[in-house]
């Protein structure tokens, strides 16, 4: 599948739903060339689940991971799916940018479309504290299940005072002379 | 299609009570002999049959990603490869290519192949390792041995080619920090028919062995379209049927010129059944296909610069201005890894970095691969878990022309020195040490 395919067939059902789309090709290989395409685009999350279901759509779906950051008022949520397995130089890296509000971190669960998001989405929750709606399962998955904290967010007091403390920790190695011994 | 159950709520132990009143909780995990490294298994058993899993990572978790957001991005690289010992050059490959994308630098033809031989090694390497601790759990001691023996002469010439038997620090943003010279091809042509001349004792051991067929064909499958739903990969997708690699699927380094096919049993002249034995025979033909690419590259390789930005000091300046972001991807041996990073202009460190690990795909496919098996097969059927085994034995020194290797007996005597110097500080700093 070529990348530029992938944004028009997703242009078509989507429409204005995906804003600024950008499409990224690149060639690799020295004795035979080849295209190698990324296609970056943002999304509402009311349009997310249709969206992943578009994308279902066009061919073999491969959810690579969800990696989010805290930007200030918002968290930013991107999608990095691989669209097309299985025949060579057929995948496309598709990756879509949701942000959504502090105090409404609800974005809809995908695992109904693809069951092995599950993994990445219980991740983000504990990580970053989004909420998934419709996620068939909601518990803890790599923090301890007492751990409050959402250790990307950067506005947790009680965060901020642990991140403190390794950092100090990091910093005196140095002179307790750990680092060079 | 078996259906995939994802509601372990609904499965809580009341309703199990219900549904199952006979059956026992077995816990398995945090630390258990069957178990290489942390993880809890909860499987919920009647008789002898599993009727439920549940399982509980986290053990582990170091906060790498964390970590990585306080360094700068060449200490980045060092760290990444500290994120498995096993696969210890697929995170930085990852790496690499994220941020080669987001700084835009380029990377020599020479440097790609390079970086495609020591991946394709490190397969053979990983796979082997795996086949080893597959007959381990399956109680064939003597194979293990035999395996791991056999294992030696790859983690050897890694050391001649890198220095080091694992964590082997070679890839750099735009190339590679060591090259291959053409003095060391033959040493690598005799390693790679040496283990061509072991694939039919291989397919002896492992899968005409009346034992092992017994103990691993119909255990743990993994259907196709289970494979497909929950995103499984690498060998645990390919032995399930789905012709998924990254080598094949999406053009990186000099993959497309090597045309890498995603092999199944099929290409073995084999029906797909995903079990335990097709996962065994998808290594053994990827250890080949290793072998293939590597033949390959060494012939097709061609001369010239090794890198791009020679000067790490440049390489630093250049990468500090950079801004984007950028992914990288790389089939490692167990599966797929990607790397996300973000970068900002005036700062060293990355502002967002995100790893994924081959396991973290293939821990859905672990749910019903444990439905219906027997508490005896839980040990093969989680042995995707890889053992971890660092080489403390020795060290091997490649410094110009010369070659030395350290022993065992020599690396002791720097440990006591090590202790002595650490004890005579600390009493120095001590309390208790000032008075006198």
């Amino acid at each position: 599948m070529r990348a530029q395919e992938v944004l028009e067939a997703l242009k078509e059902k989507l429409g204005d739903k995906l804003r600024s789309p950008e499409l990224k090709v690149e060639e690799i290989g020295h004795r035979r060339i080849r295209e190698r395409g990324f296609l970056w685009a943002e999304i509402e999350r009311e349009d997310l689940l249709e969206a992943v279901r578009a994308l279902k759509e066009l061919g073999p779906l491969h959810i690579s991971i969800i990696s989010g950051a805290d930007v200030g008022e918002k968290i930013e949520l991107i999608y990095h799916f691989a669209v097309g397995y299985g025949t060579p130089d057929g995948e496309v890296m598709v990756n879509l940018r949701l942000t959504v509000p502090k105090d409404d971190p609800v974005v809809p669960s995908i695992c109904s479309v693809l069951p092995g998001a599950l993994t990445t989405e219980r991740e983000k929750i504990e990580f970053l504290g989004v909420e998934f709606s419709g996620i068939p399962d909601a518990r803890k998955i790599f923090l301890p299940d007492d751990l409050e904290a959402h250790p990307w967010r950067k506005d947790e007091p009680e965060l901020s005072q642990y991140v403190r403390y390794t950092v100090a920790w990091e910093a005196k190695k140095d002179e307790r002379g750990e680092a060079r011994a | 299609m078996k259906e995939v159950r994802l509601e372990p709520e609904e499965m809580s132990e009341k309703k199990l009570e219900k549904t199952c009143p006979t059956c026992f909780e077995v816990p398995i995990g945090p630390i258990h002999p069957a178990l290489k490294e942390g993880i809890r298994f909860t499987f919920w058993v009647e008789g002898e049959k599993i009727k439920k899993v549940d399982i509980r990572p986290g053990f582990m978790h170091r906060g790498i990603e964390f970590m990585g957001t306080k360094r700068n991005l060449v200490q980045l690289i060092y760290l990444a490869e500290r994120i498995c010992g096993i696969c210890s050059v697929s995170h930085p490959l990852a790496l690499v290519q994220a941020v080669e994308e987001a700084a835009g630098i380029e990377v020599p033809p020479r440097a790609q192949y390079i970086r495609v031989i020591i991946g394709e090694l490190e397969r053979i390497h990983s796979h082997l390792l795996w086949a080893g601790v597959a007959a381990h759990e399956l109680g064939f001691d003597t194979l293990l041995h035999y395996v791991w023996k056999v294992r030696e002469p790859v983690l050897d010439l890694l050391e001649d080619i890198t220095g080091n038997r694992i964590d082997y620090a070679i890839p750099i943003y735009g190339g590679v920090r060591r090259d291959i010279p053409p003095e060391k091809y033959p040493k690598l042509k005799d390693a790679l028919r040496y283990y061509r001349s072991l694939v039919d004792d291989f397919v002896n051991f492992f899968l005409r062995d009346p034992s092992i067929e017994a103990r691993t064909r119909d255990v743990g499958i993994l259907t196709r379209e289970e494979a497909d739903v929950l995103c499984a990969v690498g060998p645990t997708a390919r032995a399930s049927g789905l012709r998924k690699d990254v080598r094949q699927d999406w053009p990186y380094f000099t993959y497309p010129d090597l045309e890498v096919k995603a092999l199944t049993p099929e290409d073995m002249g084999l029906e797909v059944r995903g079990d335990v034995y097709d996962r065994i025979v998808v290594r053994l033909l990827e250890v080949v296909q290793s072998i293939q690419i590597i033949e390959r590259c060494l012939e097709e390789m061609p001369e010239g610069e090794i890198t791009s930005v020679p000067k790490v000091a440049a390489l630093l300046a250049q990468l500090k201005k950079a801004e984007g972001e950028g992914i990288g991807r790389h089939e490692a041996p167990r599966g797929e890894v990607i790397h996300y990073i973000r970068l900002e202009a005036d700062k060293e460190a990355p502002v967002v970095w995100k790893v994924k690990a081959p396991t973290y795909s293939n821990f859905m496919p672990w749910f019903p691969m444990f439905e219906d098996q027997e508490i005896a097969d839980i040990p093969i059927v989680a042995a995707s878990i890889d053992p971890c085994i660092c080489c403390m034995e020795r060290v091997y020194l490649v410094r110009g022309e010369r070659e030395e290797v350290v022993w065992k007996e020599e690396l002791l005597r720097l440990s006591r020195e090590k202790t002595k110097r650490v004890a005579s500080r600390l009493a120095r700093h001590a309390p208790w040490g000032r008075k006198g």
